[in-house]
């Protein structure tokens, strides 16, 4: 779901950057404030995970193929200021170095995979942190990894409809029950995969997944 | 650093290797998702200057040398994750400095 470059005009970038940067900002000023040794090694290898599994194109419909987000995912593990970085990094490295996602568009593919699925995640964060964690949690997650994946889809193409790069012949609720419904079907993959994932590394590093981030201070779920 | 954390690393790289190494290249060629809509949407191409990045090393996910191939596709997926594991312990390091002891008991 990488917007490619020349796609978005310069207002909608530029204005995207300055969403994203801002959010990357308040992040790492965040992260400065709580982050601990403990919780470093999960954030890196998150994130190669999320950059080895954004090359596992899967076939969703007959000629189309989808890939996981990851920012649902991250958001539920590290919180949204740790996830926020993570994505980001991943984001940069895949632009910069491999040709995917243009770099004037950064700012856009960052907040749509990164900003706005790890606040959704971090929303259920909550849930997964429980001492067990049942059907319920599994179902909210479903939803809203689909919730994650169609508005990150949703908002691709209203930047593409600002930009003018839509053709006129189609109209912006054509655009975007199109692209909707492709990624609906990505989306279930996305929670499948996220809920799977999230239960696998709790089992493993439940210690470092909790972690003294602010959100969960207040909650009371630091150990 | 604990022996925790170094089992997190080993099983985190191990996994990450075998997916960016070995499961990318079976992956689906077809276009994804916007790729797709883009297409039956009949949007033409770009329509704003285009930024480009020279390919330094990687053409897409495969080295630019040689091409599409099981061993390019790994060499070149495993590098990618391996830079972005490289920046966020880096990053994750410096931003961490200075509080390991205070919480580094808890969860134990």
């Amino acid at each position: 779901m990488h917007i490619a470059s020349g796609f978005l005009s310069p207002p909608v970038w530029a204005g995207a950057a300055v969403i994203s940067g801002g959010a990357l900002a308040a992040s790492l000023a965040l992260a400065r404030r709580h982050l601990d040794d403990r919780r470093v090694p999960l954030m890196g290898v998150m994130g190669a995970f999320i950059f080895a599994a954004q090359m596992v194109n899967f076939p969703v419909l007959p000629g189309t193929s989808g890939h996981l987000g990851g920012g649902f995912l991250l958001g539920i593990l590290l919180g949204a200021p740790l996830g926020v970085i993570v994505m980001a990094s991943v984001l940069m490295v895949q632009s910069l170095l491999f040709q995917d996602g243009g770099v004037e568009a950064l700012g856009a593919n960052i907040f749509m995979m990164g900003v706005m699925p790890c606040l959704l995640g971090a929303a259920v964060r909550g849930l997964w942190l429980r001492p067990k964690p049942g059907a319920a949690t599994y179902a909210v997650t479903l939803v809203l990894g689909i919730l994650a994946v169609v508005a990150g889809a949703t908002g691709v193409i209203l930047l593409l409809w600002l930009s003018d790069s839509l053709p006129r012949s189609v109209s912006l609720a054509q655009a975007i029950g199109l692209m909707g419904g492709i990624h609906a079907v990505i989306g279930v993959v996305e929670g499948v995969v996220t809920a799977a994932v999230v239960k696998f590394v709790l089992t493993m590093r439940r210690d470092a997944v909790l972690g003294p981030l602010a959100a969960d201070c207040a909650k009371g779920v630091t150990p | 650093m604990t022996s925790y954390n170094r089992r997190t690393l080993i099983v985190g790289i191990a996994i990450a290797v075998l997916i960016a190494g070995v499961v990318s290249y079976f992956a689906s060629a077809n276009p994804d998702g916007l790729e797709k809509a883009q297409e039956e949407l009949g949007v033409a191409g770009p329509v704003h200057p285009a930024v480009e990045v020279p390919p330094v090393a990687f053409q897409e996910y495969n080295l630019k040398w040689i091409g599409e191939g099981f061993w390019s596709n790994a060499v070149a997926g495993v590098a990618g994750a391996a830079v972005v594991l490289a920046i966020l312990l880096g990053v994750g390091r410096l931003l961490a400095r200075g509080k390991a002891k205070a919480s580094g008991a808890a969860g134990t």
